[in-house]
């Protein structure tokens, strides 16, 4: 090339690129082909009360909508449980309904099971296929054979699916949620006769101490009580209130104590008695709430004599001088208050211990008082699905389920020692409710999309986060994206497809009908009877938050209960064998698993180790030490059920003895966010021989080996630069 | 000799490369066309000046929202089938409407996305729409007349005493 030639080219080339740069920057302005409905105006956004549905805690919402769509959702002001906060799954709701992987229309099997091979189909299609099979059970005689497999659910639809299977005449109405505080109405039921969930008055309280309840991250109904817990710290001139903490594992919650107690897991229940037992002994007990309840001291005392201090100490691993401190500090300091967590109620001896908690309540004078716990006017639950669960699963096993419907996403947050998810197997037909292809969905014959939550009706009553009675509405604030429908009309259409009796039990003909009865009967009674008037100010409201008047309901121990003795703990898994006690936490991101198809909360680093996108295991730096295993490396968990391995995140806000596994990931579905991503713990859990009844998820021993230094880790902040662990240790 | 000249050419270079940067900081460098050519002949002239049609006619958004909004396909398709609906330019309109397809009309002021600027307030405060777009009712062809800088804000908000707080319009 002549150098001539080169210089022209060069010049052509340079000249180009510049007026390339000069090209006109004028964006396109794009209007409306057909202007927009009336009360649409571009630019400015329209704001919907609703309730958020992730959780039992049915938070209040308000959603900004602007141009017909979806925008930001925050805290509702006026609703008594959130008081305009909300959680990050809350605000992450509206990926629910912009995610990519939405399903847009109902879908039916075409390849075998789990093979992810689906074909579309009408809803057309899809209701007859359903009805059709639900006729041929009831040609069969055979009405028993259906089930339906639901997350905790409030309101008119809970009415709606309990009205809907006993009209069909089946009693296989599950509720499986992990997480649902069975435990808790269990022991109420026990100690005081009443199923109702408490409301714990953390924000009056002057010393709380929490067994385990981690209310800052998952705890019955977290906004309410990190709110409640911010106002007893700082919302008091004079008083601020002493947060102690007891649990193996430094959660958030944990974190933020002023006193952390590493009890040994499972002896959280003969800490709480041995505290009862110096309190009666130094009579610093309440002598009037003694009276009221009918207890003795001196008989009381007789009969939880063996809980010492000496014995105590040997069975936490505490020191005796530290049991004694808290114990004279929660007694002496009005109002205190004793909260029983998850952490303690996942053990063989949960029950009795959460019973021993609510005793220690009892002699402090804290039931019923300002700063201390009352009955919530929460919505029964169920109390004993676990062992429903396992009398389904028997009950699939052996081939008496022929159709299951299922909304809600069991095979992941179902532990696979209960044998759900080879029982499932057997199950002839599934139909699975979700929006997206979750780890049920992909089992299942047939899949009826569900609207998103913040395309449907509904109604919320919300769990244990208010003294008074709160009734949170959820309405639609967008138009349906996809062509979806909601649960409760796919049930009523089906309903009065089969016509006779489930027809006639179930008249309304939609979701929203379902609704305005719901208020008809509940809130009209209280609010008048103009029921037009009431319907707009609800929708405008978000729901009716009742707060005048006080609720009349009270605790009263039974006298003729018996008094909690919680045995040692049992485990599975040999002590020789297997060293190390499993923990297993709901992230704060994920719940149980609910948030992981949202990428906002899958970048969400978590709060104490900041890893993000990934699941992990917690490791006293100690333990660690003597296992080689150094911060991000990779490892094995071997537990007696099965193995997994994981990046190791060294904390030492654990007890050497103890390892954790946040749950919520490892999904083998989900969308494309959450699919593939870090592992399911669950699936390490093993039922504790002799106590196979009992939900014991924390009484799981494993040991841990190193297999490499690719762990692959990703952390937010500098590993192991986030905590100062010269400011803790055991 | 040798190395003076070195020195010397690497002082005349990076004098000129620094000379370019401060012209390119200086100079209002601006690619956007201040009359762009727009995918129908619209004449804001006959609309506004002839047939004296008043501005929140068509953009009727601006007194209540942030953005001024422009007609939607169907509102100029309305006055269309009876004005006029065979000239060349009505035609190209029914074109889209046929396609059901918006009109990609060229965008001609704008403001960066760090930028609060709601029409409603200046509207509300009796600001002249030629405040800002111009004498649109002369003009052929849309085209920007004023420079959309902060400065050129700050002069208007500070002769009329509004506002001039940076919370005001970058939040």
């Amino acid at each position: 090339m002549k150098r001539r030639t080169f210089l022209q080219l060069s010049g052509m080339t340079a000249a180009s690129a510049l007026l390339a740069g000069c090209q006109s920057q004028n964006e396109k302005l794009i209007p409306y082909l057909i202007p927009p409905d009336e009360g649409v105006t571009p630019g400015r956004a329209n704001y919907y009360a609703s309730s958020c549905n992730l959780c039992p805690a049915g938070c209040g919402i308000l959603v900004r909508v602007s141009e017909g769509r979806a925008k930001k959702v925050e805290g509702n002001l006026d609703h008594p449980v959130n008081r305009g906060r909300l959680c990050a799954r809350g605000q992450a709701i509206l990926q629910e309904l912009y995610h990519p992987d939405r399903l847009q229309q109902p879908l039916r099997r075409s390849g075998p099971r789990g093979s992810g091979e689906f074909t579309k189909i009408s809803w057309t299609e899809g209701l007859n296929l359903l009805v059709g099979k639900l006729k041929e059970l009831q040609r069969e005689r055979a009405t028993d054979r259906l089930s339906m497999l639901t997350p905790q659910l409030s309101g008119s639809l809970a009415a709606l699916v309990s009205g809907f299977m006993s009209s069909f005449g089946s009693p296989h109405h599950l509720t499986c949620d992990l997480l649902s505080p069975d435990w808790l109405r269990k022991a109420n039921r026990q100690s005081f006769g009443q199923t109702g969930l408490p409301f714990y008055d953390v924000a009056e309280t002057r010393y709380l101490l929490s067994f385990g309840a981690d209310f800052v991250e998952n705890h019955l109904s977290p906004v309410q009580y990190g709110n409640a817990f911010g106002r007893m710290r700082q919302e008091r001139d004079t008083v601020r209130g002493h947060f102690t903490y007891v649990g193996g594992r430094m959660s958030l919650t944990g974190a933020s104590a002023d006193r952390w107690m590493p009890a040994r897991p499972g002896s959280e229940g003969a800490l709480a008695l041995g505290m009862a037992r110096l309190i009666l002994t130094e009579t610093l007990y309440d002598k009037g709430a003694l009276a009221a309840n009918g207890l003795r001291p001196d008989e009381l005392l007789g009969r939880i004599n063996a809980y010492d201090l000496p014995r105590v100490a040997e069975l936490t691993g505490l020191a005796k001088e530290t049991i004694a401190e808290v114990a004279r500090e929660f007694a002496t300091t009005r109002p205190s208050l004793a909260m029983a967590g998850e952490t303690v109620a996942f053990h063989t001896n949960g029950p009795e211990a959460v019973r021993a908690i609510q005793l220690l309540n009892l002699l402090a004078g804290n039931l019923n008082h300002p700063g201390g716990v009352y009955p919530s006017v929460s919505p029964s639950g169920p109390e004993n699905s676990f062992t429903e669960l396992l009398a389904l699963v028997n009950n699939m096993r052996e081939g008496r389920i022929k159709l299951a419907l299922i909304k809600g996403d069991p095979v992941h947050t179902v532990p696979q020692a209960t044998g759900f998810q080879e029982a499932l197997d057997k199950v002839p037909f599934i139909v699975s409710f979700s929006t997206l292809i979750d780890d049920t969905a992909l089992q299942a014959d047939l899949i009826l999309p569900d609207h998103a939550a913040l395309e449907s009706w509904g109604d919320v009553i919300p769990q244990a986060g208010s003294r008074h009675k709160v009734y949170g509405l959820m309405q639609p604030v967008v138009t349906p994206l996809h062509d979806t429908r909601q649960f409760a009309d796919v049930l009523l259409a089906m309903a009065s497809e089969l016509g006779g009796a489930v027809a006639a039990a179930n008249p309304r003909k939609s979701a929203l009908e379902l609704v305005k009865e719901t208020i008809r009967k509940q809130v009209a009674p209280e609010k008048g009877n103009d029921l037009e008037a009431l319907w707009v100010d609800l929708l405008r409201r978000g729901g009716h938050f009742n707060s005048d008047g006080t609720p009349g309901n009270e605790y009263r121990w039974i006298s003729t209960s018996p008094l909690p003795n919680p045995a040692r703990p049992e485990f599975a898994g040999d002590v020789k064998q297997f060293p190390l006690h499993l923990q297993l936490f709901p992230s704060i991101a994920f719940s149980d698993g609910r948030g992981a198809p949202f990428p906002w909360l899958q970048q969400l680093p978590d709060p104490m180790s900041t890893v993000v996108w990934d699941s992990w295991i917690e490791i006293n730096p100690a333990t660690a030490a003597s296992l080689g295993i150094s911060h991000g490396d990779l490892v094995e968990v071997i537990s007696p059920r099965g193995s997994l391995r994981l990046p190791a995140v060294i904390y030492p806000g654990i007890r050497p003895d103890l390892v954790a596994i946040p749950m919520g990931q490892g999904h083998k579905w989900g969308g494309r966010y959450a699919k593939g991503r870090g592992v399911n713990p669950l699936e390490l859990l093993e039922l504790v021989k002799g106590s196979e009844k009992q939900p014991a998820w924390n009484a799981t021993r494993v040991r841990v080996t190193r297999i490499s230094k690719h762990g692959d880790l990703v952390t937010a902040g500098h590993p192991q630069g986030s905590y100062r662990s010269d400011l803790i240790g055991i | 000799m040798k190395r003076s000249w070195l020195i010397g050419g690497l002082v005349c270079i990076s004098g000129a490369g620094a000379a370019v940067l401060i012209l390119m900081y200086i100079l209002p460098l601006d690619f956007k066309e201040r009359s762009p050519v727009q995918p129908i002949i619209f004449s804001h002239k006959l609309h506004a000046d002839a047939y004296s049609i008043p501005c929140l006619f068509c953009h009727r958004s601006a007194p209540k929202s942030r953005l001024a909004s422009i007609p939607s396909v169907a509102d100029c398709r309305a006055c269309h089938l009876y004005i006029s609906p065979d000239a060349l330019e009505i035609r190209k309109l029914m074109g889209y409407w046929d396609k059901q397809e918006p009109i990609p009309w060229v965008r001609v002021n704008s403001l960066p996305d760090h930028v609060y600027f709601p029409h409603m307030m200046h509207i509300r405060a009796n600001i002249d729409c030629s405040a800002c777009h111009g004498q649109v009712s002369a003009m052929e062809r849309i085209s920007r007349t004023v420079s959309l800088k902060m400065g050129w804000c700050l002069g208007c908000h500070r002769q009329h005493k509004a506002s001039i707080d940076c919370w005001t319009c970058h939040k």
